[in-house]
């Protein structure tokens, strides 16, 4: 008992260490049927099938029924005669004896195996109770179901501290679902033991470590579960004494014991926050505190500390709210009369009166959480919008705050600025009309221009055509007059020459008008 | 599992409450067990004695009959009854694997055996008593008796 060090054999990280080595080994294991053929399964499929199949195997078991501790003793006549518990999936025979399912078929059981010992057919199956025959089962009257689902049962983990107490039916729901006791694997990889569902995401407390105090080596998962347990009955260092009264008490409640009760500890006088002195042991003081005026009062002043504290806090965040606000009304202001940038005070260069404008709907006058109007954010107003806005300041109607006061500038200020960005809207929508106008005029000026281009261009061709034309007719007839000496040379060139002309050169120059303005049509177009 | 659950809840109500004339002796374990009994009735055969039994259960119990013998020690004989020989075995439909039923209990088994008692009148053993207790090696749940009488 002179030096209660904590020893820890073995110490928890040297473990989880060498744990964490083993655990690569085993990766390493997993990893080797990469090389085998294509239809085996992945090292990551082997591995989640294994984890599956492990975790399977440590879910919830649910609640086995024959186990459970009733709360009452149940009526004699719900007890099935073979294991003398009350009635787990029962069964009636047509002798209307009851029996539990699984008795029943245990029976039954037998009673065929031992038939086939004898080599003799099992020649009927007898009631366990009165040896009647009977060939069937069925299930129970509602009356005894409904009788058995309401007998009332401790948890089954109530060893393990779970206070649950309720109807047999919903014991199952509350294992498998609620109760905190409900074993489960532990969430170590490499750990098979379980835990208690309430301790799963501690990670692995399977461990071994000793007390602080009586040095009794058991598992960190005991100890952390019934610390307070351990330390209260079983632990052999628990009791210890008071340094102060030196009396005999549980360690695990020396610290309550010093603050509160202890008579020998050296307390000051309740009344010392209101400026008493006084401060002796605990058992003067409290005989000092019966006549003492400032303890007398002391909780009231506690009280009334308590209170402004609270009202401090709620007072901050509406002074930080004012402040915002008044940034973003200064702002408004600036930008809306930049002539009294320099002047900050409200209540004088307000141009806005609420009661000129529109009436606001009651809900923009409470504070919304979107308050907070960034200046940055506000547009430009153009000179002419601001002759719109009443420039006058008539009176103003008596303002309940000044918090108040703001709100309700901030609000007509919003308003005005919906105004004006609704009256920018309008101005757009007239700027962009007019320069569709406009463009619209300039397009069909130019379609025009086209059209006449285009004209001229015929006619250029058509010239151009012509000439050409009559340039190789004209040459045409010279080169035929002379090959045939007997046709007199005519200036305007029969149709036979034109024939004769058009085989021997290979056609290049037929119909040339059509085609000619055909193809500069496609050109211009491309 | 499921016989020690079921010795568990006998023992617990034997502790509770026991027929006249039945007496728990020993129940260390959930496989054997010691009872005592005696004819309550003023039957002349049995007056005065009190007879010892021992109980063993299978793990099978109670879907299997337990082993029902008396023994024999200074102070408690082997009752003398037409089925019972003189060994201890007890020839009782009830105790062997045909007439058994899993709905009988220590305490039931007690009470019929003592009315068995107390029904009887004479004071013999069984046909071929000597030949069966020199020569017979098997376990009582072994053997296969023949249930002729239906006056027990």
């Amino acid at each position: 008992m002179a030096t209660p060090a904590p020893i820890e054999v073995p110490p928890p990280n040297d473990r989880r260490g060498s744990r964490a080595s083993q655990t690569s080994v085993h990766t390493q294991d997993e990893i080797s049927p990469v090389g085998g053929p294509p239809t085996s399964p992945s090292p990551l499929q082997i591995r989640a099938s294994r984890e599956s199949s492990r975790k399977q195997s440590a879910t919830k078991q649910p609640p086995d029924l024959s186990l459970l501790q009733y709360v009452s003793k149940p009526d004699s006549n719900l007890m099935c005669l073979i294991c003398h518990c009350p009635f787990s999936d029962p069964l009636q025979l047509e002798c209307e004896h009851i029996f539990c399912g699984d008795c029943l078929h245990t029976w039954e059981a037998q009673q065929a195996q031992q038939a086939q010992q004898r080599n003799r057919e099992l020649a009927d199956r007898k009631c366990p109770t009165c040896r009647t025959k009977y060939t069937g089962t069925r299930a129970v009257p509602k009356i005894i179901a409904s009788m058995l689902d309401e007998l009332v049962v401790n948890c089954p983990h109530t060893r393990a501290g779970c206070k649950w107490v309720d109807q047999r039916s919903n014991v199952k729901d509350h294992v498998m679902l609620y109760c905190e006791y409900t074993p489960v694997a532990c969430s170590s990889f490499d750990c098979r033991h379980h835990i208690a569902q309430k301790d799963y995401h501690k990670g692995c407390l399977h461990y071994t470590v000793s007390c602080e105090q009586c040095h009794t080596s058991m598992m960190k998962k005991d100890l952390e579960v019934c610390v307070t347990d351990h330390q209260r009955t079983a632990c052999a260092g628990r009791s210890t004494n008071c340094p102060h009264c030196s009396c005999e008490l549980l360690r695990l409640d020396l610290k309550a014991h010093i603050k509160d009760v202890c008579g020998k500890v050296v307390v000051p006088c309740q009344g010392a926050i209101v400026g008493c002195a006084f401060s002796a042991e605990r058992a003067e003081v409290v005989t000092h505190e019966k006549g003492c005026p400032m303890a007398t009062m002391a909780p009231h002043f506690r009280d009334q500390q308590a209170r402004i504290e609270r009202n401090e806090a709620r007072l901050e965040p509406l002074s930080r709210k004012v402040g915002i606000l008044e940034d973003g009304l200064s702002n408004i202001t600036n930008m809306l009369y930049p002539a009294n940038a320099n002047d900050s005070s409200y209540p004088v260069t307000n141009p806005l009166d609420p009661n000129t404008s529109e009436p606001f709907p009651p809900a923009s006058l409470v504070p919304t959480p979107d308050f907070r109007l960034p200046p940055a954010s506000f547009p430009p107003v153009p000179p002419n919008d601001t002759s719109q806005t009443p420039f006058q300041n008539p009176s103003q109607p008596p303002f309940d705050s000044q918090v108040h006061h703001l709100l309700t500038l901030h609000d007509s200020l919003r308003e005005e600025v919906s105004r004006i960005a609704n009256a920018l809207t309008e101005c757009e929508g007239r700027t962009n009309m007019m320069v569709i106008n406009e463009s619209q005029r300039v397009k069909d000026e130019m379609l025009h221009t086209n059209a006449a281009i285009n004209g001229m261009r015929m006619q250029l061709h058509w010239l151009m055509s012509a000439t050409l034309h009559q340039r190789t007719s004209s040459s045409a007839s010279s080169s035929t007059g002379r090959a045939a000496a007997s046709t007199s040379a005519s200036g305007s060139g029969s149709a036979p020459t034109q024939g004769a002309s058009r085989s021997g050169t290979g056609g290049t120059y037929h119909a040339p008008l059509r085609r000619l303005s055909d193809s500069t049509r496609q050109d211009t177009k491309l | 599992m499921f016989a020690s659950k079921r010795l568990a809840k006998e023992l617990q109500k034997l502790h509770d409450k026991l027929p006249p004339g039945i007496t728990l002796v020993k129940a260390d374990d959930l496989q054997e067990w010691i009872m005592d009994i005696r004819v309550v009735d003023n039957n002349p055969i049995y007056v005065g004695e009190v007879y010892r039994l021992k109980f063993t259960f299978s793990q099978s119990y109670p879907i299997e009959a337990p082993e029902v013998v008396f023994v024999r020690d200074e102070t408690h004989p082997i009752p003398w009854h037409p089925h019972i020989y003189s060994n201890g075995i007890i020839c009782l439909d009830l105790l062997d694997r045909q007439g058994w039923s899993p709905v009988h209990n220590v305490e039931s088994v007690c009470v019929s055996l003592q009315s068995m008692l107390t029904s009887n009148t004479k004071k013999e053993r069984p046909e071929g008593d000597d030949n069966f207790v020199r020569n017979n090696r098997l376990r009582p749940r072994d053997i296969n008796f023949i249930f002729h009488d239906n006056q027990v």
